[in-house]
């Protein structure tokens, strides 16, 4: 696998949970979301495929959509966070810091050896 | 920025094309409402924009970053139809994942090509069980001037053909239309994984 496969992959893994992070926030409308996400991560590669992650996210029941009208020239679609969503993101961060943490005592054990290598050469 | 004629007609000509993409796999309201919050995002971001001399580059910069029609609809089918198939793993699913596939990608096209030959080719072994104890003469091996140069069945026999075969033939093809089925659906919820993976944002 190569380095930009697999950064594809955790890009595309870490998403979802990077959705429900910025909607937890507060109702927010996919443009919104987008210029969120982008404020923190570099996450969203191509805007049009965020819309059917919301799709999907709404059908599972971790998000609700409601459609706002008035508010600009145009309607927006905003989403929501449901108590099942709220739920799921307690779990998924509780598994992201856990993951995150094992990781990088594994980092620090390899950087540790490699310089106690180097100290005894 | 406030879009010249031009500038509607291309925004209208993108919501076509995504719109006339998603029609192939999803109900007309899911279809309605994906387009709507598309528009609903453009027209967010032309407004946002500042008014500049040249409208088409800025539009195209806009459109650019969201992303080809084609390409929104590929991660739609992604989330959707494929996700559905590849999760459950479902017969019906598959089958209408797979279509989708085929008519809008050159890859899907071939892979259902050869999808399609494998449940074909399953589909006739069982139906030769299931018609063996039915017409027991007309199922079996078929020899031509002695060499044997097919399994099948044959309505009505031709005077120079010879029907040999008894009712071993029924586990036989039980045997060969199951294994050939689970394969080519094993191979199916592959590609569909492997697509999915690679559309998905």
């Amino acid at each position: 696998m190569s380095h930009d496969t697999w950064q594809e992959q955790l890009r595309r893994g870490t998403l979802d949970l990077a959705i429900l992070l910025t909607v937890s926030e507060g109702p927010r409308y996919g443009l919104a979301i987008i210029q969120h996400l982008d404020a923190f991560t570099d996450l969203v590669v191509t805007e049009g495929t965020i819309y059917p992650i919301l799709g999907r996210l709404t059908r599972e029941g971790l998000l609700e959509a409601e459609w706002v009208e008035g508010e600009a020239s145009h309607p927006r679609k905003y989403y929501r966070l449901t108590r099942l969503g709220a739920k799921r993101l307690a779990d998924m961060k509780g598994a992201w810091r856990a993951f995150a943490e094992k990781i990088d005592r594994l980092v620090d054990a390899a950087d540790l050896a490699r310089a106690a290598r180097r100290g005894n050469t | 920025m406030t879009l010249s004629e031009i500038g509607q007609a291309r925004v209208h000509g993108y919501l076509f094309v995504l719109r006339q993409s998603l029609k192939t796999f999803l109900p007309p309201e899911t279809v309605s409402d994906a387009v709507r919050e598309i528009e609903s995002h453009l027209r967010e971001r032309v407004d946002a924009a500042a008014p500049v001399p040249d409208e088409r580059a800025a539009l195209e910069k806009i459109l650019n970053e969201l992303g080809p029609p084609l390409r929104v609809a590929q991660a739609y089918s992604a989330e959707r139809t494929i996700d559905e198939a590849v999760t459950t793993g479902r017969f019906v699913p598959i089958l209408r994942a797979i279509w989708q596939l085929a008519v809008t990608t050159i890859a899907g096209f071939f892979t259902a090509l050869g999808l399609f030959v494998g449940y074909i080719t399953s589909f006739a072994f069982l139906a030769l069980a299931a018609l063996k104890p039915i017409f027991p003469n007309n199922v079996g091996v078929q020899y031509v001037r002695g060499y044997p140069v097919g399994l099948g069945a044959h309505f009505p026999l031709s005077p120079d053909t010879d029907l040999r075969g008894g009712y071993w033939v029924i586990p036989i093809a039980v045997f060969c239309g199951l294994g050939i089925l689970v394969g080519t659906q094993r191979g199916a919820r592959a590609f569909l994984r492997r697509w999915r993976e690679r559309h998905r944002s």
